[in-house]
């Protein structure tokens, strides 16, 4: 594959905690504009290499490269602010803000957060904030959320979390978006609205997406490549069809029933 | 009546300060979620630092010693002790938050403020050791030739003009971005991170402005008694201001009113002016305490968001472009 294609890099990334090897020479690449998932049996390292590609830990060993330069060392806010933005396997909103605020947290450059501008030209982020609380009502709208927006954040139902964990990732203006098992605990119809959501922002804004996910069906559906973990390391790259065919993938995703028991 | 009007400016002056200090505490704690347990440390380094700018040079043969004595004006002295405060909140954010979560943070602002308060009440070039610093003269007797209860009054209107500027501030940092990126890294550190939001810098601003008011509440103490010394900033005391905050309800400032009134003056100020009962001279005190303790435990029991919970922030509260569409009929065209 051409290196301009490429937006994520990881090179023989290992990390251990204490004395267990979570993630042990992982090594992958995903391409720009694609939706690609990373799967893998229960502990198999998954979301220790999120964190390590998001920043939120730090790497031991080996390298990230993000949009062509090394970002192994960067803290997960300066990962934010160069696009990457990630969801975690349990949804973290912030509870007690309004789902309106909620999503005016996340855009970058807010000049209002500075204290000078706080303290002596509130309006500076007044007006910023207006452009900013237009735009939320139009991405509320599209995710259903519109009327929810004076509901604190907490009292959401899980799946309206995971909606609005997407909400304020596109009011980030992310360019590549990981996102840890976003369909766990959720209905079917609201599985098929997220990917909606996910297959939207990708022609829309052209994001990139890694989505750890155990739902195969939803994996073989909207995903172009597929990333195998086990124990650690990565044991295979290619489309669903391919790993299907891949008896060591197969040996390893539980134990061997791919087709029949994968699905969930 | 010569008798309960300067009493009453008294607990005025002490309502106005610890209203200052409970909403610095709340920028620290309601806001962004430092759990600083060391507060009064920055109330003491605002009245120490007014002081020794207010104050004469201190001299070793006399037995009064401290740094500086700059003889500069009581207002100008109120700002450097509020500037040095706010310094000193940077060191100790320094210290407690950048690398630690918030349980370890609260332990090392404790362990911090217990070192300085050793150094401080030890080593008497600073700021004369346990004897503290005393003899300022009232500030604008300069410019005005007024009696003590005069000065109690004027005293009362100059800790109100500064609580009003005080209460901007506050109330500023809070309806701004800035505070809305506070209360996210209150709510979830690493989600806000993922997010972006640098919490290490965000959180020593809140550290830092909660320290300036603190300071400012600290530098109005020192003008009003004139003196300042280690018995008055023990660790305790920064649980009065805890205790206030949380009463009276944390993430807005009107609660921060509500608990220093409650707290802070109702229970442990004017209790001061009950004489003490002959042959048990501590069973006030005590009380005082247990009060204070009972009130924190009854309102985490019962009402555990405070008195006054923070507001939640409706949408038409938010601003909008002009021309944009009003909330309800935002609901209306939902979908097209």
């Amino acid at each position: 594959m051409p290196e301009a294609d490429l937006v994520l890099r990881v090179e023989h990334l290992s990390h251990s905690f204490g004395g267990f090897k979570a993630v042990d020479d992982c090594t992958f690449e995903i391409a720009r504009g694609s939706i690609s998932a990373l799967i893998g049996p229960n502990g198999a390292g998954k979301s220790t290499a999120v964190g390590l590609i998001a920043g939120a830990l730090k790497v031991q060993s080996g390298r990230v490269y993000f949009d062509g330069q090394d970002v192994t060392r960067l803290p997960a806010y300066k990962m934010a602010r160069r696009g990457l933005l990630r969801t975690y396997q349990v949804s973290r909103e912030f509870p007690l803000l309004t789902v309106m605020e909620n999503l005016l947290v996340p855009p970058p450059d807010q000049r209002g957060e500075s204290l000078l501008n706080a303290l002596l030209r509130p309006s500076v982020g007044r007006r910023q904030d207006a452009a900013l609380a237009s735009r939320a009502v139009d991405v509320l709208e599209t995710y259903g959320l519109l009327p929810l927006r004076d509901e604190y954040a907490g009292n959401l139902s899980g799946g309206e979390k995971r909606l609005l964990e997407l909400a304020r990732a596109e009011m980030a203006n992310a360019k590549f978006m990981l996102l840890d098992e976003p369909m766990a605990g959720i209905n079917p119809a609201l599985i098929a609205r997220l990917d909606g959501h996910i297959r939207r922002l990708r022609e829309q804004a052209g994001i990139t997406f890694l989505l750890v996910e155990h739902n195969l069906d939803v994996v073989e559906r909207i995903c172009d490549q597929v990333v195998v973990m086990a124990s650690g390391r990565t044991l295979a790259e290619g489309s669903m069809a391919e790993l299907r065919r891949n008896p060591e993938v197969v040996r390893a995703y539980l134990g061997g029933g791919l087709d029949e028991r994968a699905v969930g | 009546m010569d008798l309960i009007l300067p009493y009453l400016a008294t607990l005025a002056i002490f309502f106005f300060v610890y209203n200052i200090l409970t909403w610095g505490l709340n920028i620290q704690f309601g806001y962004a979620g430092v759990l600083d347990f060391t507060f009064i440390t920055f109330v003491a380094c605002g009245a120490y630092f007014s002081g020794v700018f207010a104050l004469g040079p201190g001299q070793k043969s006399t037995g009064f010693e401290w740094i500086l004595g700059l003889n500069w004006p009581f207002p100008i002295a109120l700002v450097m002790g509020a500037l040095a405060a706010g310094l000193l909140g940077i060191v100790i954010g320094l210290i407690a938050i950048n690398r630690l979560r918030s349980d370890y943070m609260a332990i090392v602002t404790l362990a911090t403020g217990t070192v300085i308060y050793g150094l401080v009440s030890n080593y008497t070039p600073l700021f004369d050791g346990f004897d503290g610093l005393a003899g300022l003269q009232t500030p604008f007797s300069q410019w005005l030739n007024i009696n003590y209860n005069q000065f109690t009054y004027l005293w009362v209107g100059f800790c109100a003009v500064v609580m009003v500027i005080c209460w901007f501030i506050a109330q500023r940092i809070l309806n701004s971005p800035l505070g809305r990126t506070m209360r996210a890294i209150r709510e979830d550190q690493e989600a806000a991170e993922a997010f972006g939001k640098d919490s290490v810098r965000v959180r020593l601003i809140a550290m830092s402005m909660g320290a300036v008011l603190a300071g400012v509440g600290g530098a109005l103490l020192m003008g009003f008694i004139g003196a300042f010394n280690p018995a008055g900033w023990t660790s305790g005391e920064t649980f009065v201001v805890w205790a206030a905050l949380i009463v009276g309800g944390r993430g807005n400032n009107w609660g921060g009113v509500v608990g220093s009134f409650v707290v802070a003056v109702l229970v442990n100020e004017a209790t001061r002016y009950i004489p003490p009962i002959p042959g048990n001279a501590t069973l006030i005190p005590t009380v005082r305490n247990m009060l204070i303790g009972a009130s924190l435990i009854a309102v985490l029991w019962l009402r555990p968001e405070g008195i006054i919970p923070e507001a939640r922030r409706r949408f038409y509260q938010l601003p909008l472009l002009p021309g944009r569409r009003t909330p309800a009929e935002g609901v209306g065209s939902a979908g097209s």
